[in-house]
C-alpha cells in the first residue's frame, strides 16, 4: 500500500514538477522527498498525512530549515 | 463520483471567470492572459519577498561560499548546513511549495473548460492575434499551434533557468530542462489556449527574473547611495564586512534577533 503513495511522488516529480518550476523548497530536504520518506516509514495513510502537513508549513510565512521525517512529531 | 466532485467546482469556477473577462470586452484568447495575469498578481506579494530575502542573503554571500566550499563533495550536508545558516542569521527562504501547487488547479480547471469550449464553442471569437484560429482546439490542429508550442518549451526553458539558479543540482536541473522537451508529444495535443495560458505565466516568470536580477547588487555589501529597495523597513546604513560578521557573532550569542519584525515572525513558525 505504501508504495501507492511512493509512486504518487514520483509521478509528481516527472510530470508536474518541471511545469510548476518547482525545485526548490524552503526546508531540508524537499517536499516530496520529505513525502518520499514519510510514506517509506508510516505508510500510506500516516504517511499522507505527514506529507500535507508539510505541504501546508511550506508556505510564504512559515520560517523553513533541516526538518526529517524520521523528527515528526505528529505520531508519537 | 470523486473525480467529477472535485473537478466540476473548478470547470465552473475558471468558467466564470473567464466569463467575467469575455464580458467586459475582452476576446476569449485575451481572457486566458488576462487571467493569467490575474493570477500572476496575485502573488507579486511573494516576489516582493523574495526579492527582500535575496537582498538579504547578498548581504551574507561571503559566509555562504565559504560554507559551499567547505561541504564541496557533499550536497546533502551543505543543504543542511545551508538551512542552520539561514535560521541563524534570520534569513528567511522566501521560495516554498505551497503557492506553486495552488496554481495547479487553475491549470485543470482551464483544461476542461477550453475542452467544453470545443465540444459546444461559446459566442464570440475564439481565434487570437489573427493566426491562431481557435483556441479550443488542439495545438496541433494548425501551424500556428506549432509557434505557440516553440514559444512555450523556449520560456519554459528561459523561466527554469532563471527560477533554479544556484540553489539546485545539477542532475535536477537538466532533468528540468529536458523534460518540457520530452513533453511536447502531449502538450501537442492539449487544447492551444492552455499552451497559451502557460506560455504567458512563463513569460512573466522571464520578466520578473529580468526586474529581480537588476534589484540585487552584485557585490554582498551595497555601496553607499547604491540599490536599496526596502518598501516596508527604513534602510539600513551598509555595514562594512568586519560590522557584519560582528553583528552575527552578536545574534548568536543573544540567539535572539534584534528587529522585532523577525521576532514575530519566528513566533508564529512555531505555531
Amino acid at each position: 500500500m505504501r508504495y501507492a503513495g511512493v509512486a504518487l511522488v514520483w509521478a509528481y516529480r516527472l510530470t508536474l514538477r518541471p511545469f510548476l518550476g518547482g525545485g526548490r523548497c524552503k526546508y531540508h530536504p524537499s517536499c516530496s522527498q520529505y513525502a518520499l520518506d514519510a510514506f517509506r516509514a508510516h505508510g500510506l495513510f500516516k504517511g499522507g498525512v505527514l506529507a500535507g502537513w508539510r505541504l501546508l508549513r511550506c508556505n510564504p510565512w512559515s520560517r523553513g530549515g533541516v526538518d526529517y521525517a524520521r523528527e515528526q512529531k505528529v505520531f508519537r | 463520483m470523486i473525480y467529477l466532485g472535485l473537478l466540476e467546482p473548478l470547470e465552473r469556477l475558471l468558467r466564470h471567470v473567464l466569463n467575467g473577462l469575455h464580458a467586459i470586452g475582452l476576446p476569449w484568447a485575451w481572457s486566458i492572459i488576462g487571467l493569467t495575469v490575474a493570477v500572476r498578481i496575485l502573488l507579486v506579494p511573494l516576489t516582493v519577498k523574495q526579492i527582500h530575502s535575496m537582498q538579504n542573503m547578498q548581504r551574507h554571500a561571503p559566509q555562504m561560499k565559504e560554507l559551499q566550499k567547505k561541504y564541496k563533495g557533499d550536497r546533502q550536508k551543505l543543504n543542511e548546513e545551508l538551512m542552520r545558516f539561514y535560521k541563524e542569521n534570520n534569513i528567511n527562504p522566501a521560495s516554498s511549495c505551497l503557492p506553486l501547487l495552488a496554481q495547479f488547479p487553475v491549470f485543470i480547471g482551464l483544461y476542461y473548460t477550453l475542452r467544453a469550449f470545443a465540444k459546444n464553442p461559446p459566442a464570440g471569437d475564439l481565434s487570437w492575434l489573427h493566426f491562431l484560429p481557435s483556441i479550443a482546439e488542439h495545438a496541433n490542429s494548425h501551424w500556428s499551434g506549432f509557434v505557440l508550442i516553440v514559444v512555450y518549451v523556449v520560456s519554459q526553458l528561459a523561466s527554469t533557468y532563471f527560477m533554479s539558479q544556484g540553489t539546485m543540482q545539477q542532475s535536477q536541473r537538466v532533468l528540468m530542462m529536458v523534460l518540457p522537451v520530452a513533453f511536447v508529444p502531449f502538450i501537442i495535443r492539449f487544447p492551444a489556449g492552455l499552451v497559451l495560458y502557460w506560455m504567458t505565466t512563463n513569460l512573466w516568470t522571464v520578466g520578473q527574473g529580468l526586474i529581480t536580477r537588476r534589484l540585487i547588487p552584485k557585490t554582498p555589501v551595497a555601496a553607499p547611495g547604491g540599490p536599496k529597495r526596502s518598501s516596508r523597513t527604513p534602510p539600513k546604513a551598509p555595514l562594512p564586512e568586519a560590522a557584519v560578521a560582528q553583528v552575527q557573532q552578536a545574534q548568536k550569542v543573544k540567539e535572539h534577533p534584534t528587529q522585532p519584525r523577525r521576532v514575530k515572525r519566528k513566533k508564529k513558525a512555531r505555531r
